[in-house]
C-alpha cells in the first residue's frame, strides 16, 4: 500500500524574506508533490506551452503534453489558434501523435471519428452499425473535442486547463502594461533562433535561477564585462511576475557594424534597458530594444524540464537576408549564455536530495524576486489545498 | 474491377496512406454494391470513403454525404 504523505509545510516560506526559507526538497523531487504543483500551479493559472509559430498555417496542428496533460494546439481555418485536449470523445484514444498539416478533418485513429478544426465532432462512422452513421443515443454536439481555454501573447501559446483563472488579459494585465512600449508585432528568427534544452532539474528552479541577477558575475562573467551587477535592478509584482532589468544594455553587432532594427516608438529608457521576467508560472520572457526572447519551461517530470528558447525580433526576417548572419549569431550567443545556467539549475535539483536542506536561507538583498516566486507557488498550492478541502 | 481485384488495390493503398485513393476506391466499391440492391453493404463503404474524404478535405466529401443521408445513414 502506498504511503500517504502529509501536505509539506510552507508557512515558512510565504514568510517575510528576512525570516522566510526556500520551498521544501519535496516540491522539487516527490511525484506526488509534482502532481500537486502540476495542478495548483500549471492547471489553475495560464501556463505556456508552445508558440503560435508552431502552427503556422490553417490546418496546422501539433501535440503538446503539459505536465501529462496530453493537448492538441490547432491553427483553425480562420487561422485563429485553438487547444483541445487531445484525447477522442469515443474511446480515450489520443487524436494526433504528431506535428502535422490536416487538409481536412481530425481523424481519430481508432474508430474514425471525425473532428472539424473548431473541435466539433462531424461524423461518427458505423456508429449505429454498419453502414449507419447516426445512433439515436448519440447527439453529435454534446461530443466536441473538450476546449482548453486559450490565448496567445508574445506569440507565446497560454493555457487555462482548470478553467477558472481569470481572463488572460486581468492575469497579464500588469506585465502588459509594463511592457505595453513593447506591444507590437514580433517576428520569430527563424529555424537557429527556437532551440530546447533538455534539463534535469525541476522546472521551478529554471524561474527562480531566471529571476535574479545575484548570481551574474559568476556564471555568466562575459556579460558581467560590462553589465555589472550593480546596474541591474529587481522587479517584483507579488502574484503575477518577477525578475531583473539592467541598466546597461549593449546591442549585439555584427562583423560589418550591423545592428537589428530596435521596436518602433521606443521611449528612452529601453536605448540602454533591458528587462528579464518570469512570467508565473513557466514563461521566462526578454525585452529589449532590438530583440526579445520568450523561454517556454514544460515541466516533464519532478527532475526534468524541457527549456525551449524562441527569439524573435521587430521585422520579418524573410525580408532582411541582410541580417541572416547576425540573426545566426544572436543566437549562438544566447544559446551560450543560457547554457551556463544549466549547471546551476541541474546542481540545485542534486542538491535537493540532501535530506538536510531547509528550502534555504534568502539572501534579503538580492533574493526577492526568488522569494516572490516560492511566496507565489506556496499562496497557490495552500489555495489549491484549501479549495480541496472545501474551505 | 472485380471484388477481389479491388480489395487488394485497397489493401495496397492502405499500406500506403493514400487516402484520395482510398476514398475513391471505397466509393466506386459502395456505389457498385448500391447499383446490385446492397443497401447495407453499399453504404459501409460509402461510409468509408466518406470519412477519407473528410480527412483529406477532398470535394467529392459533400456528395457522400449527401448520400449517406439519403439512405438515412448520416445526418
Amino acid at each position: 500500500m502506498l504511503k500517504q504523505l502529509p501536505p509539506t509545510s510552507l508557512e515558512e516560506v510565504i514568510r517575510p524574506i528576512e525570516t522566510a526559507r526556500g520551498l521544501p526538497n519535496a516540491h522539487y523531487i516527490s511525484d506526488a508533490v509534482f502532481e500537486e504543483e502540476r495542478d495548483a500551479l500549471l492547471f489553475r493559472n495560464w501556463s505556456g506551452i508552445g508558440i503560435a509559430a508552431d502552427v503556422p498555417e490553417p490546418g496546422d496542428v501539433k501535440p503538446v503534453n503539459l505536465a501529462g496533460m496530453p493537448l492538441l494546439v490547432v491553427r483553425d481555418h480562420e487561422g485563429c489558434v485553438r487547444v483541445f485536449q487531445n484525447t477522442c470523445r469515443h474511446r480515450g484514444m489520443i487524436l494526433v501523435e504528431k506535428q502535422d498539416n490536416l487538409r481536412g478533418t481530425i481523424r481519430c485513429p481508432y474508430h474514425s471519428w471525425c473532428y472539424n478544426l473548431d473541435g466539433s465532432l462531424r461524423a461518427t462512422p458505423h456508429v449505429g452499425g454498419p453502414g449507419r452513421n447516426i445512433d439515436s443515443s448519440l447527439k453529435r454536439e454534446e461530443f466536441s473535442l473538450f476546449s482548453v481555454r486559450s490565448a496567445v501573447w508574445r506569440d507565446v501559446i497560454f493555457v487555462n486547463v482548470s478553467g477558472d483563472a481569470p481572463e488572460f488579459e486581468d492575469y497579464a494585465a500588469k506585465l502588459m502594461h509594463r511592457w505595453s512600449e513593447h506591444n507590437q508585432p514580433l517576428y520569430h528568427g527563424g529555424t537557429s533562433s527556437g532551440f530546447a534544452f533538455d534539463v534535469a532539474c525541476n522546472w521551478k528552479l529554471a524561474v527562480e535561477n531566471y529571476c535574479e541577477s545575484y548570481h551574474l558575475p559568476w556564471i555568466h562573467p562575459g556579460l558581467n564585462s560590462y553589465s555589472r551587477l550593480e546596474d541591474h535592478y529587481h522587479i517584483e509584482e507579488s502574484g503575477y511576475f518577477a525578475g531583473q532589468g539592467t541598466m546597461v544594455y549593449r546591442q549585439i553587432e555584427g562583423d560589418r557594424g550591423e545592428r537589428f532594427p530596435d521596436f518602433a516608438g521606443l521611449s528612452e529608457f529601453w536605448n540602454q534597458g533591458a528587462e528579464y521576467i518570469a512570467m508565473f508560472p513557466n514563461v521566462l520572457f526578454a525585452a529589449q530594444r532590438d530583440h526579445g526572447y520568450a523561454i517556454i519551461l514544460m515541466p516533464q517530470g519532478p527532475g526534468r524540464t524541457i527549456e525551449r528558447n524562441e527569439i524573435y525580433y521587430s521585422f520579418d526576417p524573410a525580408e532582411r537576408p541582410d541580417l541572416k548572419s547576425l540573426i545566426d549569431m544572436n543566437a549562438k550567443q544566447w544559446r551560450s549564455v543560457l547554457e551556463e545556467d544549466l549547471f546551476v539549475v541541474e546542481g540545485m535539483q542534486k542538491g535537493r536530495h540532501g535530506l538536510h536542506f531547509d528550502g534555504g536561507k534568502f539572501a534579503p538583498k538580492m533574493d526577492g524576486p526568488t522569494h516572490t516566486f516560492h511566496r507565489w507557488a506556496a499562496e497557490q498550492v495552500e489555495e489549491h489545498r484549501q479549495s480541496l478541502n472545501g474551505t | 474491377m472485380n471484388a477481389t481485384e479491388l480489395n487488394s488495390r485497397i489493401l495496397d493503398a492502405w499500406s500506403r496512406g493514400d487516402g484520395q485513393l482510398l476514398a475513391e476506391l471505397y466509393s466506386e466499391a459502395g456505389n457498385s454494391l448500391l447499383d446490385s440492391g446492397l443497401e447495407n453493404e453499399g453504404c459501409f463503404y460509402l461510409t468509408q470513403a466518406y470519412i477519407l474524404a473528410l480527412e483529406n478535405g477532398l470535394d467529392t466529401a459533400a456528395a457522400l454525404h449527401a448520400e449517406l443521408v439519403r439512405h438515412g445513414r448520416e445526418e
